[in-house]
């Protein structure tokens, strides 16, 4: 039997329509279709110029737009040879890490959602509304923020951030315990979760899949700690990786709990950032006066929340992009869906969707 | 009967039906959750703990034999252009569409080399609240809701509409 | 400034010109970590000044052969051992350190020797990126490949003609190659032989034309919706 799920649905990972073919419950193939929000990012790009692009970076992925930004800057950077100063660097690492712990409490709130949870759902995203705030109160914007620049940001830090992200990382940590009470211990999600779509590091690697979702199969890669970019070899944090606490190495909990480890992993580098980040400097010291990067190409590869986030930029010595190609960690992850879940039910395939953590916009862009 | 005393005027039965219609159907639209891009995480923040909008009477419904007001939040792409249509038909009257976002309302963004964005859902589907932003904050989009809720209220549905 | 807190600074930068940073990183107070800061920057401008030496580059792989002319790229170090094993594959001309340059015809053969040989061992695709290079130039698919255990990374690049292009397909090799291909010929219209499944991803079947070539023009109506931009006044 064929059966259609999407492009609307409830769950809420975008819109994304998966055509399962199943033998009574169980599944046996599933295609998914994409394109449903294919906004033509990259013909956009190639027309225009090299500032106009980072808005478009935002929303590609819109979750995590900080750190979509930071790609893109570390990029063109390395092919600019533009070296930023201190301030703007320690700014950089502070915000990618708060957007990395929101990023992580959406996935989080809306995989519980998915599994039936509705409550750590609430509780997730009243914790990231204080995130919000706070980038609320840097540039103004809630979501999709236009704040990294090449060769700097765009505002400088407010008076009193400091304080803010210190009461917020009081306020959080103690949280991260509550969470795992009721979601990531709780017997119904472990039934739910446990051994299901299992992902074998060798699969993982020949499809391409990074971050979380590579993590949770045991294979210890981070771009941080293994490409290092901007200032990530001076802060001490670790990589979780999964073990199979309660159930097989690589199944949906376990990319469950890497995503939640790796959020008290972020609070770590934030707590080690706060203390070192020089209190004075000019964020706009080495913003170039006008973008024209010499003729060449580069590829180069930053860790967002979803894993290994690529920018191939071809230019060609004018002041917009002659090629950019944004080569985006969502996409593997949901190529490897038909693989981890056939020969489950269908009610498993939407637990290892969710575990992916797939963001419409950044597959399609 | 103390929420009718006083409130409107001796009029024939019709008026005050109209009313009391326009009363009932504003006050809990059942949203039917259509997120497409950055503007469904401002919806579905809307729903959440800081803005809540149970208290306006709204609950996410995800099918849309069920709901009253369609919320097209986010880029509408031509691909889905089409099912955007089958899902208004497939809606039950009374309905009302709500284009939140700078991309559901004319494009957004991605208007000028957007080869495959539609430009305002209202080209497929009629409109009757545009919430501008992008993304809106969940304060315009309640600002929205309550708009729409105004418009419900000042409708007659029960007068013959004379050509 | 107090004496010890400028002896401190003198040997905390002492040793990160070294290259030892934690002495500066380590000193508690702020004010003089970043005063320490301060005097290291001088300091490497200075040598930089006395010495003219090119500093020495970090990881990337483009500037292998300027500093230490003994030693290549690992761009050319591949395109000497793929060279070796497939003759007539690599054009020599156009590869140089940023990226291999190969002929299309033995793709497939070259990918499974990249993938599986101890030496080289690349089982990550990282990206395919199909570029139009203007008329006259024609097309091309670039490949990244990268190499989890020996953590190096080289750029692949198969030039194809715009009026019939065709590259043999990898998705047997990296399975990720599937989806990256398919978009690649949505895209731009190149087809990869052997493919299993090729036709779009990201547009819907029934589009007509490939969006990222420079000379595409967009259809006028989609299903009986204009496609193009309709409101009027808006430049």
């Amino acid at each position: 039997m064929v059966l259609n799920i999407g492009p609307q649905h409830p769950s809420t990972h975008g819109v994304l329509r998966l055509k399962v073919v199943t033998d009574g419950e169980i599944v046996s193939d599933i295609a998914p279709v994409i394109g449903y929000l294919h906004r033509c990012f990259e013909k956009h790009c190639e027309n225009s110029t090299y500032e106009q692009v980072i808005p478009f970076t935002d929303r590609c992925d819109y979750i995590a737009s900080m750190n979509n930004n930071f790609g893109y800057v570390v990029a063109m950077e390395d092919l600019m040879e533009i070296k930023v100063p201190e301030r703007v660097e320690y700014i950089r690492v502070i915000m990618a890490e708060l957007n990395r712990i929101a990023s992580h409490l959406l996935a989080l709130g809306t995989y519980g959602l998915d599994v039936g949870a509705f409550t750590p759902f609430l509780y997730m995203f009243r914790d990231r509304e204080r995130i919000l705030d706070i980038f609320e109160l840097t540039c103004g914007a809630r979501l999709l923020y236009n704040y990294m620049w090449v060769g700097g940001v765009s505002h400088d830090l407010p008076v009193g951030f400091v304080e803010t992200v210190y009461n917020f990382l009081d306020y959080f940590e103690p949280k991260v315990q509550e969470y795992n009470d009721i979601l990531t211990y709780n017997k119904i999600f472990i039934e739910r979760t446990a051994d299901v779509g299992v992902l074998l590091p060798e699969v993982a690697i020949s499809f391409g899949v990074s971050g979380p979702n590579l993590r949770g199969s045991g294979v210890k890669w981070d771009i941080r700690k293994d490409e290092p970019y901007s200032i990530y070899e001076r802060f001490d944090f670790d990589i979780p990786i999964g073990q199979g606490l309660v159930g097989t190495t690589g199944d949906c909990w376990d990319r469950f709990y890497v995503r939640v480890l790796e959020m008290i992993e972020s609070t770590k580098i934030l707590r080690q950032a706060l203390k070192d980040i020089p209190t004075n400097g000019d964020v706009h010291q080495a913003l170039p006066k006008k973008i024209r990067p010499p003729k060449g190409s580069i590829y180069r590869r930053t860790e967002s929340p979803r894993g290994d986030l690529g920018y191939y930029i071809i230019s060609d010595g004018s002041p917009q992009p002659y090629r950019l190609k944004m080569r985006s960690p969502a996409f593997t992850a949901l190529s490897v869906l038909n693989e981890i879940s056939r020969g489950w039910m269908l009610s498993d395939v939407i637990a290892v969707l969710g575990s992916l953590d797939i963001v419409l916009g950044e597959i399609d862009r | 009967m103390g929420v009718f005393e006083n409130k409107f005027q001796d009029n024939i039965v019709v008026a005050s039906l109209d009313k009391l219609l326009g009363w009932a159907r504003s006050t809990s639209p059942w949203f039917f959750q259509f997120g497409l891009a950055c503007c469904a995480i401002e919806m579905m923040a809307t729903a959440a703990s800081r803005h809540d909008l149970m208290r306006i009477g709204m609950i996410p419904r995800s099918s849309p034999r069920q709901a009253d007001v369609m919320i097209v939040a986010g880029t509408v792409t031509m691909k889905m252009s089409l099912r955007v249509k089958k899902l208004y038909e497939q809606m039950a009257n009374p309905k009302y569409v709500i284009a939140m976002g700078s991309c559901a309302t004319s494009g957004g963004p991605y208007w000028q080399h957007g080869y495959h964005v539609l430009k305002g859902v209202d080209l497929v589907v009629p409109v009757d609240v545009y919430v501008p932003g992008c993304p809106p904050r969940p304060e315009s989009l309640i600002e929205g809701l309550l708009k729409l809720q105004e418009k419900i209220q000042s409708e007659r549905p029960l007068t013959r509409k004379t050509a | 400034m107090t004496d010890n807190q400028e002896q401190l600074i003198k040997e905390a930068v002492k040793k990160a010109l070294q290259g030892d940073m934690d002495a500066v990183n380590n000193i508690e107070d702020r004010v003089t970590r970043s005063k320490a800061k301060a005097a290291l920057v001088k300091a490497k401008r200075e040598a930089a000044k006395t010495s003219a030496e090119p500093s020495a580059e970090e990881k990337s792989e483009e500037s292998g052969s300027e500093s230490k002319p003994a030693s290549q790229s690992p761009n050319q170090q591949f395109a000497g051992i793929i060279a070796s094993q497939f003759p007539n594959t690599v054009d020599e001309e156009l590869s140089s350190e940023t990226h291999i340059q190969l002929r299309p015809a033995k793709w497939f053969d070259v990918a499974q020797y990249l993938r599986d040989d101890p030496a080289c061992l690349f089982d990550s695709l990282q990206c395919i990126t199909g570029v139009d290079l203007g008329e006259d130039s024609g097309l091309e698919v670039r490949y990244n490949l990268h190499s989890m255990t020996h953590r190096h990374a080289i750029e692949i690049r198969i030039a194809c003609s715009d009026k019939n292009p065709k590259v043999p397909s990898v998705e047997a090799v990296w399975r990720i190659g599937d989806w990256f291909e398919r978009e690649t010929y949505d895209m731009f219209g190149i087809k990869f032989e052997g493919h299993r499944d090729l036709r779009r991803i990201l547009l819907p079947d029934d589009w007509e034309g490939w969006p990222l070539r420079k000379d595409y023009e967009v259809q006028e109506t989609y299903h009986g919706i204009v496609v193009p931009k309709v409101k009027e006044g808006w430049e």
